[in-house]
């Protein structure tokens, strides 16, 4: 297996993008990665494009394909992988596989999404079909319902109350004020957070990430070649995918996900190392909850601990360990494709010392991306060199 | 598949092989292979794992809105979501619940007694 390095990373803000048509998303950031890179576009030998729902709300599919057309690429493998909201992630991993596996020496990584055009009820019906329909969708269960749920179980088991849960909403919310891309930063306060609608007991308006427009895009090329690049290269440590139960019953406990588990420890196993060697996360922040559930996961903080962290600023930038600089999902945005990208695209731009939120001397860096009802997980380690 | 009685009983899948219990929306069993899943019912008791109250619904129940979900793991192993009847006192984590309605995968629970 040959090593694997970044050297390319593009991104378009996320937020609200209706007229722009999906694909051209896509190419403005792939463009944006292939320039940074300095790599000339026909060392490009795949393309992996993540995206979700681009059937059912855009009329398109074959979307790899149509964007690597309008980037002029080679004659090469032009593939769309999909796992809900994990799918930017999972394109990733099988760029990375491709180099790795010696299957090319570049890859094109684009992940993409276009949410807002559409009415809310066509988007909840969207992504609704990455719920088990058969077992799950005919109770009326949605997705912020199922980190209702999660939410009742930490506030059940660990004490877990509405003010702890809000440290993660104010953090995100400023965090992305800080963050030029992000969709919607915010400075909040807890009575505002307290009182804003109701959504899935517990959850509130402000614990749910926005509908999002966005695209991010990677350059990966084989670590021995990264001379090539024109600026500075980021490693891939590792990065894993998992699959968790695809339903509810599967789950044996609601408040954690089996997929993150088992993806942090194998993470952490590829790359050698353990959590407190971790300098930034970006997480998938879905709903506050979520931040609180997988930050425990991970392996980052004690199990139970996770809202308690976030209110004693634990996590963040200037914490022990600084989750969501960029904003997140909550802030930041989730389009949904293009998340786990962006994620990754975060950061690179931390381990280059790059970021508008920089993490002061940010060595090594993780991502997690979390699809479905925990379905499916990729977790990646990446790291700069000394 | 509603039983008329008060007491409903549910129905579920289970292998003619090897025993396992598992909902619907299958035709192999995930422990053995085996493709003989049999129509099976089992009692409808069980304690609530977890609820919340949706308000901002899909739009097939948005006339029901707002709604309890419960996730209820039964005293047969399984665990289900389903819905809490409108005219059942509120939820709370480890109620007992009882179903009284199963029409196709809607099911419907009401709590006996808090924990």
């Amino acid at each position: 297996m040959r090593e694997v390095s970044i050297v390319g990373i593009g991104s378009t803000p996320f937020g609200r993008h209706p007229t722009i048509p999906i694909e051209q998303l896509g190419v403005q950031a792939a463009v944006q990665a292939l320039v940074d890179s300095g790599i000339d576009r026909s060392r490009i030998g795949a393309l992996y494009l993540g995206n979700f729902i681009s059937g059912p709300l855009n009329g398109k599919e074959v979307l790899a394909g149509i964007v690597a057309d309008q980037l002029g690429l080679q004659n090469i493998p032009c593939t769309k992988v999909e796992g809900a909201c994990a799918s930017g992630g999972i394109a990733f991993r099988h760029a990375w596989m491709a180099i790795a596996s010696g299957q090319c020496d570049a890859a094109l990584v684009v992940g993409v999404e276009t949410m807002t055009h559409a009415p809310t009820a066509q988007t909840t019906a969207a992504l609704n079909c990455a719920m088990d329909n058969e077992n799950d969708g005919p109770s009326g269960l949605t997705f912020p319902g199922l980190f209702g749920l999660a939410w009742r179980i930490h506030a059940d088991r660990y004490g877990t109350t509405r003010e702890q849960v809000s440290a993660v909403v104010r953090k995100n919310k400023a965090n992305g004020l800080l963050n030029p891309l992000a969709q919607m930063g915010a400075t909040l306060t807890d009575e505002q957070i307290a009182s804003s609608a109701s959504i899935c007991d517990p959850l509130q308006l402000y614990d749910c990430c926005p509908a999002s427009d966005g695209a991010a895009a990677l350059v990966l090329i084989a670590r021995d070649l990264s001379g090539e690049a024109a600026g500075v290269p980021i490693d891939v440590l590792a990065t894993v995918q998992t699959r968790g139960a695809s339903r509810i019953a599967g789950h044996p406990d609601l408040c954690s996900f089996d997929a993150t588990v088992s993806a942090a420890q194998r993470a952490y196993a590829m790359a050698g190392i353990g959590p407190r060697e971790i300098d930034v996360v970006e997480l998938h922040d879905c709903f506050s909850v979520a931040e609180i559930v997988d930050s425990e996961d991970l392996g980052l903080v004690p199990r139970g601990q996770g809202a308690i962290w976030a209110a004693e600023g634990r996590t963040a930038v200037g914490g022990e360990i600084p989750i969501n600089p960029s904003g997140g999902l909550l802030a930041k945005g989730h389009p949904v494709g293009a998340t786990g990208v962006g994620q990754l695209f975060e950061v690179v731009r931390q381990l280059r010392g790059s970021h508008p939120n920089q993490v002061g001397n940010a060595e090594i860096g993780m991502t997690h991306n979390l699809g479905g009802t925990g379905v499916a997980c990729t977790v990646s380690i990446l790291k700069r060199r000394a | 598949m509603t039983s008329p009685s008060s007491n409903p009983s549910l129905p579920v899948l289970r292998c003619a092989r090897c025993g396992q219990l598992d909902l619907r929306g299958r035709t192999v069993c995930s422990a053995c292979l085996s493709d003989q899943l049999e129509a099976f019912e089992i009692q409808g008791q069980g304690r609530v794992a977890s609820y919340t109250t949706i308000r901002r619904a899909p739009t097939q129940f948005r006339d029901r809105a707002p709604y309890e979900v419960v996730v209820v793991d039964l005293d047969a192993g399984l665990r289900i979501t389903g819905r809490l009847d409108p005219d059942s006192q509120p939820a709370s984590m480890g109620a007992q619940v009882t179903l009284v309605s199963a029409s196709g995968a809607d099911t419907v629970f009401t709590v006996r007694a808090h924990p």
